[in-house]
């Protein structure tokens, strides 16, 4: 298949980005997105233009290293896809792409599409962890947990921090982020201990970092990779008030 | 659960100083005045529609409002100082979201974010507009009063001497500019709140998995309800079912 991409080039944080229109012809269709960037990346060095940079690591969809915003939807037409494991039969022959960075000032360009996501991991750094010492590997089921609350935890768990969520709101917020981060330990026993603190922390870090609130579009869910729900705010919510108003540990 | 070591408690203005500097205190406030104004919307809706019963009826009730003398004013102060601390909230937070994205996207698709969401602050500037023009309109007479004039007083029929706000509004809404403003206006609101009742629910964390999808229709239904509650009496003044 033969398309045309629109892909946005940024030399360095500094200096003003533009989009260059590229032709990628004899795609195959069983191309991941990804690979379809690595034949057009490699055709362009052979000419001997600059490669375009964008991130990308395990290729299987559990890494969160991947990004881009494809036709305006953060990886791509396909729900529940990472951009890796989303693939070129999705689209059309003729098919015009335009291939974006995640856009928000917390994000700010790198390269071309590469964003640097670290304000994620100073969210992360500020609570989304528990404190304990570790000693051997504990007993299985030594402490009892319902499946329904380790599935919540789970379910929440599963977020990979690849930014979507910041990438498709309005407002670049972060709050699925930090929602999931927040909800994955409220329901376990082993998060209960600072559990007001992690929330405090986290959700002003959150804003420290310039990220927008929550307008509750939905947005964020809709194009999750990993469909978590926004469930995972309201709870996030729920706690930040019950700590910061009510909490002894504010 | 409360946490394992317990602190000494902060002090108020910490917690003051959190909630005004944190974007979800912001969101918060909004949520709460929004609630408290959708409360009164809905009493008021119940008040309009006394309109059905007849002249005696909501001549009346138009009268025991005004003649709450302290409690009226206790009232119109609250409703400003809600309706302030809403838009304050709503500026604090927009202005904070228009700089979370400095660029914007060449291609920008909105994927199921409802229409109700997605232009809040249009809907919510127009109907801000709009209870001003009303407050100058019904409170106030300062504008829209043409033909107010030649209304006597009605005689209740305790003999009581009142202000004819049943003919004020049906000459009004006989207008048809006036009533169509008005049912656009409301329908603006409605469009607002189709949005803002399940959102102020979230963002105050009362929505869990059982409720979402319940608010998530009841929200607009709601909305709906409002928005019909109100349209029906200048709707009913223009096809002169009140007369």
């Amino acid at each position: 298949m033969n398309l045309t991409l629109k892909i946005w080039r940024q030399k360095d944080k500094a200096t003003p980005g533009k989009f260059e229109t590229y032709d990628a012809k004899d795609i195959s269709p069983d191309m991941s997105f990804l690979e379809m960037l690595d034949v057009v990346s490699e055709r362009a060095q052979a000419n001997g233009q600059e490669p375009c940079a964008f991130d990308h690591d395990c290729r299987e969809g559990i890494c969160g290293m991947c990004s881009l915003v494809i036709n305006g939807v953060p990886h791509g037409p396909e729900a529940a896809t990472t951009t890796c494991q989303l693939h070129m039969r999705k689209f059309k022959d003729g098919d015009n792409i335009v291939i974006e960075p995640w856009r928000a000032s917390a994000f700010p360009v790198l390269r071309d599409l590469v964003v640097d996501r670290s304000a994620f991991d100073r969210i992360q750094q500020k609570g989304g962890f528990v404190s304990i010492n570790t000693g051997g590997t504990p007993d299985g089921n030594a402490i009892p947990i319902s499946k329904k609350e380790a599935d919540l935890a789970m379910d929440a768990a599963s977020c990979i921090g690849c930014g979507a969520c910041v990438a498709a709101c309005k407002n670049a917020s972060a709050m699925l982020f930090v929602g999931a981060k927040v909800s994955q330990y409220m329901h376990l026993p082993q998060g209960q201990a600072e559990r007001s603190r992690r929330v405090l922390a986290m959700v002003e870090q959150h804003d420290a970092e310039g990220f927008g609130a929550c307008s509750n579009f939905q947005e964020c869910e809709a194009v999750c990779p990993k469909e978590i729900s926004v469930r995972v705010i309201a709870e996030m919510n729920r706690d930040y008030l019950r700590a910061a108003l009510v909490g002894t540990d504010a | 659960m409360e946490d394992a070591v317990s602190q000494p408690s902060p002090g108020i203005g910490k917690v003051i100083s959190r909630m005004h500097g944190s974007t979800l205190g912001q969101k918060a406030l909004m949520a709460v005045s929004g609630i408290a104004l959708i409360a009164f919307s809905f009493g008021h809706m119940a008040g309009h529609l006394q309109m059905f019963v007849g002249a005696e009826q909501y001549n009346t009730y138009a009268h025991f409002l005004q003649s709450m003398g302290g409690i009226k004013w206790a009232i119109r102060f609250g409703l400003v100082a809600l309706t302030c601390l809403h838009i304050f909230s709503a500026i604090q937070v927009s202005m904070r979201n228009r700089a979370a994205r400095p660029i914007a996207y060449a291609s920008n698709k909105w994927i199921v974010a409802s229409l109700g969401s997605r232009t809040m602050r249009a809907s919510g500037g127009i109907v801000l507009f709009f209870i001003g023009y009303h407050i100058l309109h019904f409170t106030t007479l300062t504008v829209g009063t043409a033909g107010f004039e030649k209304i006597p007083e009605y005689k209740l029929i305790n003999g009581l001497l009142v202000d004819d706000v049943y003919r004020r509004m049906v000459v009004s809404f006989q207008n048809p500019l006036l009533a169509l403003g008005y049912i656009g206006g409301v329908g603006l609101l409605g469009l607002h709140l189709s949005h803002g009742i399940q959102s102020s629910l979230q963002t105050l964390g009362v929505l869990n998995s059982a409720y979402r999808p319940f608010f998530k229709k009841l929200g607009p239904a709601l909305a709906g309800f409002l928005f019909a509650g109100f349209a029906i009496v200048p709707l009913a003044v223009l096809v002169g079912i009140i007369k």
